[in-house]
């Protein structure tokens, strides 16, 4: 291998790296909203994501339809399932320590896993045609269709989420509990109204993501774990309070496992919880946080 | 306070019979001895995780990679260089203490606790599977064809049985001795309040090390029996559902209730067994889903545990 393929190999991996990272962005975003609004440690986040795939792709495949329209249909419906999961499971540990917390929602990733498990199987399932499937080349370089129009869809939704925080008054009351609760609750805010609202647009960042990843790739029940893991590193590098954190530190993820890969595949997840590792030692708050 | 009271030692040895009478009453059947070898054995490693998690409160969820990592040492150890896994043990807990601690320092060192502890424990999992995938290779490693005590692979699993047996009444008096001595005070003042244990003068950071270290040893040393049971080895030994699985099982049973934690590792994996081998088929992870849906009730409902209920019983059988 000459230096200039190795450069184009390097350079390769970085733009994908980019666009992985734009995708874990929108992965994250769920889990950076719930725990920063309502201080919720969510390990179920990427069982959700995963079962909102399989619902996704249900949905896709029934009425043969592409997941990004499936999408149209999904959100709405997560909303609704997000109110229901808030209600009934997130409310009773709301306040309570760290560790039932965990448990209640590790119990709740085992549930949905193994739900997934029984009924669809082990079997990867993926939708047989997508809109975007193919990919082009730019100079020496490979783009894949699917994912960039993933990041590209990711950072609208995001840039979108934004506005909303910064624009609207349910954004706003969600940014007044973030920073502090209690002055939140004493300016009038109802802040069980803004939880319950919070896990529903959690939810539907959760849709998002899923409906993206079922454009890209396919889903397994154990898809959920990795993702989980990924979503708090990202929310661990950015720390809370940031979007535009949210997205660099996941684009540093994305960067970083796809150079891990040109090492070698098997070893790519290791790299990037490595750098968790470091995170946490030196820079506990994260890279961008505001608190 | 004695170490070790009379009820204590009573207790124990009540179980201990009810443990061989069922070794002994399955010793004809290979099968369902196997199964029960493989029961005892997570509730080894359910009772271990309870000095970290249990006395601690420190949500550690790599039990699984101590557990490999110790294990696979001393494999390696009988297969490169011939020494004996009786010895061989050792070198395999001091190997994942090593680990262990080398993690530990800077890690209670900057203050990592509560979720990040779980996260950073739960990606150490991920992190060795990769890494030994990536230097060993995606194959499985059979063990010699040797069986004898010194290898501690006996020819019968009722012998398996009996020498698991041995190692959980070992993990039980760790347990019993630590939780009645000062570190055990120590450890559950930590679990309840980490500040307020160091305003009144306790070293929080060594404390919750050697609580990590017992724990790291007992682990690695005992996962070289796991493998005995499979006969073989791989990467897929560091798994994250296992090591949930363990941490699941002893805040099932309440924190820091030994007996809580081992009654809910037998009662939880024999009825999983159970459920998988009848309905396996038609509906594979039915055990998981059980052990998930049972969290969320004693999460939501009753976050004492088992040893919650227990206690419950015995109130009301005393009225």
């Amino acid at each position: 291998m000459t230096p200039l393929d190795l450069l184009v190999a390097v350079v390769q991996q970085v733009v994908d790296g980019v666009f992985l990272g734009l995708f874990y962005a929108i992965v994250a975003s769920g889990l950076a909203l719930i725990f920063g609004v309502m201080d919720i440690i969510n390990f179920a986040h990427g069982d959700l994501i995963m079962i909102s795939a399989y619902f996704t792709w249900l949905l896709s495949m029934n009425l043969n339809l592409d997941p990004l329209l499936s999408m149209l249909l999904t959100l709405p419906i997560l909303f609704l399932i997000g109110l229901g999961i808030q209600k009934g499971l997130i409310n009773p540990v709301l306040g309570k320590e760290p560790l039932i917390q965990i448990a209640v929602t590790v119990g709740l990733g085992f549930v949905l896993q193994n739900i997934a498990l029984g009924y669809f199987k082990a079997e990867p399932k993926g939708y047989p045609a997508p809109l975007f499937s193919g990919g082009f080349n730019l100079g020496p370089f490979v783009i894949y269709e699917s994912k960039l129009v993933s990041a590209m869809v990711s950072l609208a939704v995001l840039i979108l989420l934004s506005r909303f925080l910064a624009k609207t008054k349910l954004g706003l009351a969600m940014r007044a509990v973030t920073d502090d609760r209690a002055s939140a609750m004493l300016m009038g805010i109802n802040v069980g109204r803004v939880y319950l609202l919070t896990f529903a647009i959690g939810m539907v960042l959760i849709g998002v993501a899923a409906g993206l990843w079922m454009e890209m790739g396919q889903v397994t029940p154990y898809l959920g774990t990795s993702f989980s893991l990924v979503s708090w590193v990202a929310v661990a590098l950015a720390g809370l309070g940031s979007i535009q954190g949210l997205i660099i530190s996941a684009i540093i993820i994305g960067v970083a496992q796809s150079l891990g890969s040109l090492i070698s595949p098997s070893i790519q997840m290791a790299v990037v919880y490595l750098i968790f590792f470091f995170i946490l030692w030196f820079k506990p708050r994260g890279l961008f946080a505001r608190r | 306070m004695e170490l070790f009271n009379r009820e204590i030692l009573l207790a124990l040895a009540i179980f201990e019979i009810l443990v061989l009478g069922l070794g002994f009453a399955l010793s004809g059947n290979s099968y369902l001895m196997l199964l029960a070898a493989q029961v005892l054995l997570f509730a080894v490693f359910v009772a271990t995780w309870n000095i970290i998690g249990g006395l601690t409160g420190q949500l550690d969820l790599a039990s699984s990679a101590y557990m490999a990592l110790g294990g696979i040492t001393t494999s390696l150890l009988w297969m490169r260089l011939g020494v004996p896994p009786l010895l061989g043990v050792f070198a395999g807990g001091a190997v994942a203490m090593g680990l262990a601690v080398l993690i530990g320092l800077p890690t209670f060192r900057f203050g990592v606790k509560e979720v990040w502890y779980a996260l950073m424990t739960a990606s150490l999992v991920v992190i060795l599977n990769n890494l030994f995938r990536y230097t060993m290779g995606p194959w499985d490693f059979y063990l010699p064809s040797k069986w004898g005590l010194i290898y501690l692979r006996p020819r019968t699993y009722f012998e398996l049985f009996l020498i698991i047996d041995v190692v959980l009444v070992i993990v039980i008096l760790v347990n019993v001795y630590i939780s009645n001595s000062k570190i055990g005070y120590y450890l559950r003042s930590i679990r309840e309040d980490e500040l307020a244990s160091e305003s009144i003068g306790i070293d929080t950071r060594s404390y919750k090390l050697r609580a990590l270290a017992i724990y790291s040893f007992i682990t690695g040393a005992a996962g070289f029996l796991q493998i005995v049971i499979y006969s073989s080895f791989s990467y897929r030994l560091f798994d994250t559902s296992l090591a949930i699985s363990i941490a699941i099982m002893g805040i099932i049973g309440g924190l820091g209730s030994i007996s809580g934690s081992i009654a809910s590792a037998v009662i939880f994996r024999t009825l999983g067994e159970y459920l998988r081998s009848s309905l396996g088929g038609v509906f594979p992870g039915l055990d998981l889903l059980l052990y998930g849906i049972m969290l969320i009730i004693v999460g939501v409902l009753k976050p004492e545990g088992l040893a919650g209920l227990f206690n419950q019983v015995r109130r009301w059988l005393g009225k």
